[in-house]
C-alpha cells in the first residue's frame, strides 16, 4: 500500500520559505502526524503557522538590525547625491587613458565601491556599536556582510533602476517624484525617489547583517541512544561527508586556477596582442601573427595557473588532483581563444560574445573530462550495497534534489540578448561564456570508466590540435575586422578633432553639466564673455528700429539658453551659471524629469512689428542623437506698456528628421523660416524667445543645437 | 546562575509533558499528550517554538534520533528535562499549590453550583 504524501507545495514550502536553520524534526514531526491520519489540510495549516512563526521569531531577533540598517539607510539619498557629484568631476578621459579596455572592468568596480562604501562604514559603526554594548555577534558572519554587501546591492540597486525605468512614465507620483536639494533635506526626505534610492542599499545592509546575529540555541547533533549499527553508519556517512567537502575544496580550487588561467591569458593578450599598423601584406604574416598571439595567450594562461599551483597556500602542491601538465593541455584549448576575444571586444564587435562561447565550452568540457573521476567521491559503502535496506529507504524517501542550471542558462541567454541588442558586448559575452560554461559542465560525461593518465593526454593532446586550426582562423579574421574599424575610427576621429578645432576655441573646455540629485536645480549658459566682447551685435539705432524697404537686416543671436525642469519654467535662484554655447556642453537629467532647453534673445530696441514679413533662423546643429526635433518660435513684444507674447509655430529641424539624419564630424547649418502674421497685436518686438522641442531621446539629454543668428525680412 | 523567570502556562505543560513521556518526548508525542489534555488542537510550530524556548533558557536538552521511513528520513529530535527544569517544575507547583490552598472554595463558585 502505498504512503500518504503530503501536498508538494505544501513539503516544499516548508522546506524553502521557512527563516533561520531548517528544522528536520518539525519537518518530521508534521510528516507523522500526517501518515497518522490527518488531513491535507491540517497538514497546510501547520506548515503556514510554523513558516509564519520562524519568520516571526527570525524578525523578533533581528530586530536589532533591521532598525539599524532601516536608520543608517536614512542617509542613502545624501550618499548617492555625493557620490554623483564626484562622478560627475572625475576627469573620465584620463582614467580610460591610464587603464585602457580595463576601464570596462575598473568602471563597475568603481561604482560597487562608491557605493558600497557607505554599507561598509555602516557595518563599522554597528560592530563597533556591539562592542561598546558588549553584546555578542558572529565574527564569522560579520567577516562575511563585507562582500555580501557589494554582492547583493549590485543586483538589487539594478532591480530597482530597471523598476524606475519602467514605471517612470506610467506612475504619475514617480514622476513628478524629486529628492531635496540640501544633505539634511534629502536624509528627511521620505518621497518616493528618496526611498527607491534607499531600497537597495538597505536590502544588502539588512541581508548581510542577517547572518551576524548568533543562534538563539545549542543544538546537540549526538544520538541520544547508543545503538552500535546506526553509529558505525553515523561514522560512515561523517567520512563520506568529510570526503565530499575535501572534494568540494578541490573543486573550488581548481575552478580558480581555471579562472586564473583565464585572467592571466587575458592580461597577456591586453599588453602583448597589439593590432598592427596596417593590414598584412601577405597571408604568411597574418597567420604568423594569429600564431603567435595564440601562444601568447596559452604560455600566459599556463603561467597564470601555474603560480598559484605550484603557491604555498595551494593544495595542490602536495597532492595534486591531476599532473600540472595535463591540466595545462586541457585548458590551453580554451585559452587560445582568448587572443581573439580580446582584440574583437576592442574592436566592438559582436564576435566577442560567439568567441567566448566556444572558448568557454571548450574549456569547461575538457576539464570536466579530464577530472571526473578524481573530483567526484566514492560512494559510501551503506549506499553502494545493492540489497541493503538503506538502498531502499533511499530510493522510497528522497526526492530528486531540484536543478537550477536550466533556469539560469535561459536567463544568461535572455540578458545576453538584450545586451548584445544594445552593443554591451562584454556584458554578453561573460553571460553566454557563464551558460557554456553551465551546460558543457552538466552535460559533460567522460567515456571511460576510470581515470587513465596516458589516455587523458592523448585525448587533450588531441583536442588541442583540433582546436589550433580554426583558433588561428579565427584570430585572423579578428585582426583583419580590428585594423580595418581602427582605420574608419581614426578617420572619424580626426575629421571630428579638425571640425571642432576650427569652429570652437573653447572645444577643449567641455564641460559635462547634470541635473537631479548630484546636479543643478537648473542651468543659464550664457555666451562665453570675450566673444560677446569682440562680436557687436546689430547697432540698432533709436529706441524703436524700422526696418528698411527693401533688404533683410541680420541680428547675431548673443542671447542665453535656459535649461529648467518641469514643473519650474524659469531658472530658479540657485541655478548654475556657466558660458558656453549647447553645442560645446553635455547637459542631461539626472532624474526622471525631463530637460527643457530654451533660447532667448533680447533685442536692445524694439522693432516694428508690422513691418516684418517673415523670421529666418539660422541654426548649428551637432547632435549625434537620432531623434527629430523641432524649433518653436515666441515673440515677445508690448503692445501700448502692456507685456504680449505671439507663438508663431514650430518647424522640424530637417537635419534630425528621420532619413535626413547622418552621425556629424562636422556641424550642419540649416535656416528655419517663420512667417509673420499681418494682423500682429503688438506694435513692436522686444525679443524673442526660442523652444527645443525634442523626441524622447532627447527629453533627458539636451540636444546639441544652438542659434546662429536671425534674418528680418520686410514684408 | 541566570536570572529568575516564571514559567508560563504552555511551558509549564510542555515541561509536564516531556516530564511524563520520559524517553518518547518528542514532537509527535508531545503534541498529542498536549492535545489529549488540553483537548484541543496544538499548532507543532508554536510546540517547538516554546521548546527552543525552554532549551535557550536551560530547562530541557535535546538530541536527535534515528530517523525512520514513517518520517521521511527525517530525524526525530528527542527532549529531556534537566536539573534546572526539575526544579523550576517543583518550584512552580509549590507556588501554585500553596496560592490555590489560600483561595476558600466558595470563592470560586464551586459551592453555589453544587
Amino acid at each position: 500500500m502505498p504512503r500518504r504524501e503530503p501536498l508538494p507545495l505544501a513539503s516544499w514550502t516548508l522546506e524553502h520559505l521557512a527563516s533561520g536553520e531548517r528544522d528536520e524534526a518539525l519537518a518530521g514531526d508534521l510528516l507523522e502526524h500526517y501518515r497518522a491520519g490527518r488531513t491535507d489540510g491540517w497538514y497546510c495549516r501547520q506548515v503556514a503557522a510554523a513558516c509564519l512563526l520562524s519568520w516571526s521569531r527570525s524578525l523578533a531577533a533581528r530586530g536589532p538590525v533591521l532598525a539599524f540598517a532601516l536608520i543608517w539607510c536614512l542617509m542613502a539619498p545624501a550618499w548617492q547625491a555625493l557620490v554623483e557629484s564626484i562622478e560627475s568631476d572625475l576627469p573620465y578621459n584620463q582614467i580610460a587613458h591610464f587603464f585602457g579596455p580595463l576601464m570596462l572592468f575598473v568602471l563597475p568596480a568603481g561604482w560597487t565601491a562608491l557605493h558600497a562604501a557607505f554599507l561598509w562604514v555602516g557595518l563599522l559603526v554597528f560592530r563597533a556599536a556591539h562592542e561598546f554594548l558588549r553584546k555578542p555577534l558572529r565574527e564569522s558572519g560579520m567577516r562575511r556582510a563585507f562582500w555580501l554587501t557589494a554582492l547583493i546591492l549590485v543586483p538589487t540597486a539594478f532591480a530597482t533602476f530597471v523598476f524606475e525605468q519602467l514605471y517612470q512614465h506610467t506612475l504619475p507620483i514617480l514622476a513628478q517624484a524629486k529628492v531635496a536639494a540640501t544633505s539634511l533635506g534629502q536624509i528627511a526626505d521620505l518621497g518616493i525617489r528618496a526611498n527607491l534610492i534607499r531600497i537597495p542599499y538597505f536590502v544588502a545592509l539588512a541581508g548581510a547583517l542577517w547572518g551576524t546575529v548568533p543562534p538563539a540555541r545549542f543544538r546537540q547533533t549526538a544520538p541520544l541512544l547508543d545503538n552500535g549499527p546506526d553509529r558505525a553508519s553515523a561514522e560512515s556517512e561523517a567520512s563520506a561527508v568529510v570526503s565530499a567537502s575535501g572534494a568540494f575544496t578541490t573543486k573550488r580550487f581548481l575552478a580558480f586556477l581555471v579562472a586564473a588561467g583565464v585572467v592571466n591569458a587575458m592580461i597577456g593578450a591586453l599588453v602583448f596582442c597589439r593590432l598592427p599598423d596596417s593590414i598584412p601584406s601577405s597571408l604568411s604574416t597574418l597567420l604568423f601573427r594569429a600564431i603567435a598571439y595564440i601562444a601568447i595567450g596559452a604560455t600566459a594562461g599556463a603561467l597564470g595557473a601555474y603560480a598559484y599551483w605550484q603557491g604555498p597556500w595551494s593544495p595542490f602542491r602536495d597532492q595534486p588532483p591531476l599532473p600540472f601538465p595535463l591540466f595545462a593541455l586541457v585548458c590551453a584549448s580554451g585559452w587560445v581563444w582568448i587572443p581573439s576575444m580580446v582584440i574583437f571586444f576592442e574592436a566592438i564587435s559582436a564576435a566577442t560574445a560567439l568567441v567566448a562561447i566556444v572558448g568557454t565550452f571548450l574549456l569547461v568540457a575538457g576539464v570536466r573530462d579530464v577530472t571526473y573521476f578524481t573530483l567526484t567521491p566514492a560512494p559510501s559503502k551503506s549506499f553502494s550495497h545493492p540489497h541493503s535496506e538503506a538502498e531502499l529507504f533511499e530510493e522510497s524517501l528522497y526526492r530528486a534534489p531540484g536543478d537550477a542550471t536550466g533556469f539560469t542558462i535561459a536567463i544568461c541567454l535572455f540578458v545576453a540578448g538584450v545586451a548584445l541588442a544594445n552593443q554591451a558586448n562584454l556584458i554578453a559575452a561573460v553571460l553566454l561564456a557563464l551558460g557554456a560554461a553551465l551546460f558543457s559542465w552538466k552535460r559533460t560525461i567522460p567515456r571511460g570508466q576510470s581515470f587513465e593518465s596516458q589516455r587523458e593526454y592523448r585525448k587533450a593532446a588531441l583536442r588541442l590540435a583540433l582546436v589550433l586550426v580554426p583558433s588561428i582562423l579565427v584570430t585572423s579574421w579578428s585582426l583583419l575586422g580590428g585594423v580595418d574599424q581602427r582605420n574608419r575610427a581614426m578617420q572619424s576621429d580626426g575629421a571630428t578633432g579638425a571640425s571642432t578645432r576650427s569652429n570652437s576655441k573653447h572645444s577643449s573646455k567641455l564641460q559635462r553639466i547634470s541635473y537631479g540629485t548630484g546636479g543643478y536645480e537648473s542651468v543659464i549658459l550664457w555666451p562665453y564673455p570675450e566673444k560677446s566682447k569682440t562680436v557687436q551685435p546689430i547697432a540698432i539705432p533709436g529706441p524703436v528700429f524700422a526696418l528698411p524697404g527693401d533688404r533683410p537686416i541680420n541680428i547675431r543671436f548673443d542671447g542665453y539658453y535656459t535649461y529648467v525642469q518641469p514643473p519650474n519654467k524659469l531658472p530658479g535662484p540657485h541655478a548654475h551659471q556657466a558660458h558656453g554655447t549647447p553645442v560645446d556642453v553635455d547637459i542631461e537629467s539626472n532624474n526622471a524629469i525631463p530637460v527643457v532647453m530654451e533660447a532667448h534673445q533680447i533685442f536692445p530696441a524694439s522693432i516694428r512689428a508690422a513691418q516684418v514679413g517673415h523670421i529666418d533662423i539660422e541654426i548649428e546643429n551637432r547632435d549625434n542623437r537620432p531623434g527629430p526635433i523641432s524649433l518653436g518660435l515666441l515673440l515677445t513684444g508690448t503692445d501700448l506698456r502692456e507685456k504680449r507674447i505671439l507663438y508663431l509655430g514650430q518647424q522640424p529641424i530637417v537635419s534630425t528628421l528621420p532619413g535626413r539624419f547622418i552621425v556629424k564630424t562636422e556641424p550642419v547649418i540649416e535656416t528655419l523660416h517663420f512667417e509673420v502674421p499681418a494682423a500682429t497685436a503688438f506694435p513692436s518686438l522686444t525679443g524673442l524667445n526660442l523652444l527645443i522641442l525634442p523626441d524622447i531621446e532627447h527629453r533627458f539629454v539636451a540636444p546639441k543645437i544652438a542659434i546662429r543668428q536671425f534674418q528680418f525680412y520686410p514684408r | 546562575m541566570t536570572s529568575r523567570s516564571y514559567l508560563g502556562e504552555f511551558e509549564l505543560m510542555l515541561l509536564l509533558a516531556v516530564i511524563h513521556l520520559g524517553d518518547e518526548a518528542y514532537g509527535v508525542p508531545i503534541c498529542r499528550e498536549l492535545e489529549s489534555h488540553r483537548r484541543r488542537n496544538v499548532s507543532v510550530g508554536s510546540v517547538y517554538a516554546a521548546l527552543d524556548r525552554l532549551e535557550a533558557k536551560g530547562l530541557i536538552a535535546s538530541a536527535l534520533g534515528d530517523p525512520t521511513p514513517e518520517r521521511g528520513g527525517k530525524a526525530k529530535r528527542y527532549f529531556r528535562i534537566t536539573k534546572e527544569g526539575l526544579r523550576q517544575v517543583h518550584e512552580t507547583r509549590r507556588i501554585l499549590t500553596s496560592l490555590w490552598k489560600a483561595i476558600p472554595e466558595f470563592k470560586l463558585g464551586l459551592s453555589q453550583e453544587e
